[in-house]
């Protein structure tokens, strides 16, 4: 069966304001319905600044990025409709309740009424937080507000999920909770594209891995390819090291 | 859309009502600043325009002059007047020392032999007017006035009131000498004249040619006196309303630093619409403030002794000027909230500017006490728009037509800060 892209990045370059260098330098890759992607590199090595792009947050310097077969410029609208964006941060209001806030997450991707109650109720179900449902997110421990910040992510089921490390800073049964049901979102066919550190997790869950240093992709392809095609790699670790060197990062 | 713009709206409440400090900045702080300088001011109020200006008079005279001018003085409303300090009769030593200490405002010292010194004056004019040349020049010879009268001027008297009190002292002098100057007219015309006919004694009083009516120009006849009241709640109402800057920048600040900016841009929702929902709630919030503040001025105030705020002729009016100030404070909220670039930035932006806006807008001390360059920068303030357009129905019983331009100019403020908003977004989005 042919493989249909989802995502086509294209030539994409994207220089700050006040920076000598560019923080992605030409990049192209393309993205698989389906799959689980997983952006890996070191810190300021420009993932982030990709996954910004890829949602619409601010545009490229130079380059094309295609989502759905929509070029992105110019359709950011119509693309919002089918991503979701789990942001490294926790982007929820402490002051309001967990039920509250996917709420009104839920209504900005316009659900509303009984569908909207339903799904929260599902996900906070699914996720473990039915009990804390009605509690402030501010009395929250870190996992329990990745959970909620995942579930305002995804309760209008996209087509396309981007998550930039959605499990840094929660204890391994959070993390392996989140990990299982962004699983059980791609068999139902959402592709997910994600950044994390977690580098046994991603060889766990990817199966597309995209490994980006200084702004330029190093080396693409499925965990077991990139270890069987990186000398001196038995596990994704070694391959990222062997391609990103062990200079500290800034 | 609607549902997302409730959606917007239902949220900013529930995170506005649980912010409890921030309430009672919005809420508490405007009442109380409106309750304590209202109280302080009315002091001030009430010695100037009900007790009058301290003055002490040191009448060395104890003739006409000197009891003209106690009088005249006693019966004024613009001073009140005393001739004794601490109990005992005031001289000339004593009203220096204690107009140097602040005592009083003013003291006036008439020397001894003032209303001689004007007979003297008055009866040379009178021979030199009625006497033939063959007189000695002696007696003809015109005395001219040497009398002192001496002020002593506390330096935080204000200049106007140092003019009144010279322009009564001239008045008082020269209805004096004219009195004086009748009479000795009269006594000399009666000499001359056969069967020691004489003009009638009391013509010079019953001579009052010229009166004075005191006629509002407004709509309000004045029934409203200026006090700290009707100065002090519209004032402080703006101000309170302006102060909303804090708390809504506040908001715009931690959306972008705890991360949920981030989601809003994701979102398939024009970042317009999110702002709409805060201007909607906030623009409530600023009308619940005026509101609330102008119930301080029609029923707390009063329990403090104070009159009553008088709203004037329309109540549509006070409505629509309120209105237009809640956004302009709003939009001027938004603006501090996209241009600071942290919390503590867009805290301290927000209230330095608005303290100095109120200065400048006459927020502080009335924008008619100024120097006209001051007056000239006021002009430009929205919050001296909004009190100008308070002023004009709460002192000079407005309709809606006369605060329309006021209202408008509020409106095109909120424009612009709006626009400059967007526009600060769009920059900050290209980065």
């Amino acid at each position: 069966m042919s493989r249909v892209p989802i995502v086509e990045i294209e030539d994409l370059t994207k220089i700050f304001k006040d920076s000598d260098e560019p923080a992605v330098k030409g990049i192209s890759f393309k993205i698989y319905k389906n799959e689980v992607f997983g952006l890996l590199g070191p810190n300021g090595a420009g993932k982030t600044t990709t996954i910004s792009i890829l949602c619409g947050l601010f545009a490229p310097t130079s380059g094309k990025v295609i989502i759905d077969g929509m070029i992105l410029s110019g359709n950011a609208a119509t693309i919002k409709q089918i991503i979701g964006v789990v942001p490294q941060d926790i982007a929820l209001y402490p002051t309001l309740t967990a039920r509250e806030n996917l709420e009104f997450y839920g209504s900005m991707y316009g659900l509303s009424g009984k569908d909207l109650k339903e799904k929260i109720n599902v996900w906070l179900e699914k996720l473990g937080l039915t009990k804390a449902a009605n509690r402030r997110i501010e009395t929250f421990s870190g996992g329990m507000k990745r959970r909620v910040n995942l579930i305002a992510s995804i309760l209008h089921q996209p087509k396309i999920l981007f998550l930039d490390e959605p499990t840094v800073g929660i204890d391994v049964q959070s993390r392996n909770v989140i990990i299982e049901h962004l699983k059980e979102l791609n068999a139902q066919g959402t592709t997910i594209i994600y950044t994390s550190h977690h580098l046994e997790e991603a060889e766990n869950f990817c199966t597309d891995i995209a490994i980006i240093d200084y702004g330029k992709i190093l080396s693409q392809g499925s965990p077991k390819d990139l270890i069987a095609n990186t000398p001196g790699s038995s596990n994704l670790e070694d391959v990222f090291l062997n391609l990103t060197k062990r200079k500290l990062r800034d | 859309m609607k549902n997302k713009l409730w959606a917007t709206i239902k949220k900013e409440t529930l995170i506005l009502i649980r912010d409890k400090i921030g309430l009672s900045i919005l809420f508490i702080m405007p009442m109380i600043l409106i309750i304590v300088m209202t109280l302080i001011q009315e002091s001030a109020f009430k010695t100037i325009n009900e007790k009058g200006i301290p003055i002490v008079l040191v009448n060395d005279d104890q003739d006409t002059l000197g009891l003209t001018i106690y009088k005249g003085l006693k019966n004024s409303s613009l001073c009140f007047l005393t001739d004794s300090i601490n109990g005992k009769p005031a001289t000339s030593e004593s009203a220096r020392a204690a107009v140097a200490k602040g005592q009083f405002l003013i003291g006036i010292v008439i020397p001894k032999g003032a209303t001689q010194a004007i007979r003297d004056n008055v009866s040379g004019l009178v021979n030199a007017t009625l006497v033939v040349d063959s007189i000695s020049t002696a007696a003809t010879e015109i005395k001219a006035d040497s009398v002192d009268i001496i002020f002593y001027i506390d330096p935080i008297a204000k200049k106007s009131f140092i003019t009144s009190m010279t322009s009564y002292m001239h008045e008082f002098i020269s209805t004096v000498k004219t009195q004086i100057m009748f009479q000795t007219f009269s006594a000399q015309i009666a000499e001359l004249m056969p069967n020691n006919t004489a003009a009638p004694k009391n013509t010079y009083s019953k001579s009052q040619i010229i009166n004075y009516k005191e006629v509002f120009a407004s709509n309000l006849t004045g029934e409203i006196a200026p006090n700290a009241v009707q100065h002090n709640v519209p004032a402080w109402t703006i101000f309170a309303m302006f102060f909303i800057v804090i708390p809504l920048a506040g908001s715009i600040m931690k959306e972008k630093k705890d991360g949920s900016v981030f989601r809003l841009y994701t979102i398939p929702t024009p970042y317009l619409l999110l702002i709409n929902g805060k201007i909607i709630v906030y623009v409530i919030v600023c009308l619940l403030q005026f509101l609330l503040m102008l119930s301080v001025g029609l029923y707390i105030l009063p329990m403090f002794g104070l009159p009553a705020l008088q709203l004037g002729n329309s109540l549509m009016a006070i409505f629509i000027v309120a209105l237009s100030a809640s956004f302009a404070a709003t939009g001027y909220g938004v603006m501090v909230g996209t241009l600071a670039s942290s919390e503590q930035q867009g805290a301290i932006m927000g209230s330095l500017s608005i303290l100095l806006l109120s200065a400048l807008g006459g927020i502080w001390v009335p924008t008619y006490v100024m120097p006209q360059i001051m007056r000239d920068i006021s002009s430009v303030i929205p919050l001296n728009w909004a009190l100008e357009g308070f002023y004009k129905l709460f002192f000079r019983g407005a309709g809606v037509a006369d605060i329309l331009l006021d209202s408008l100019k509020l409106i095109l403020f909120f424009i612009a800060t709006m626009s400059v908003s967007s526009f600060i977004n769009g920059l900050k989005r290209k980065i």
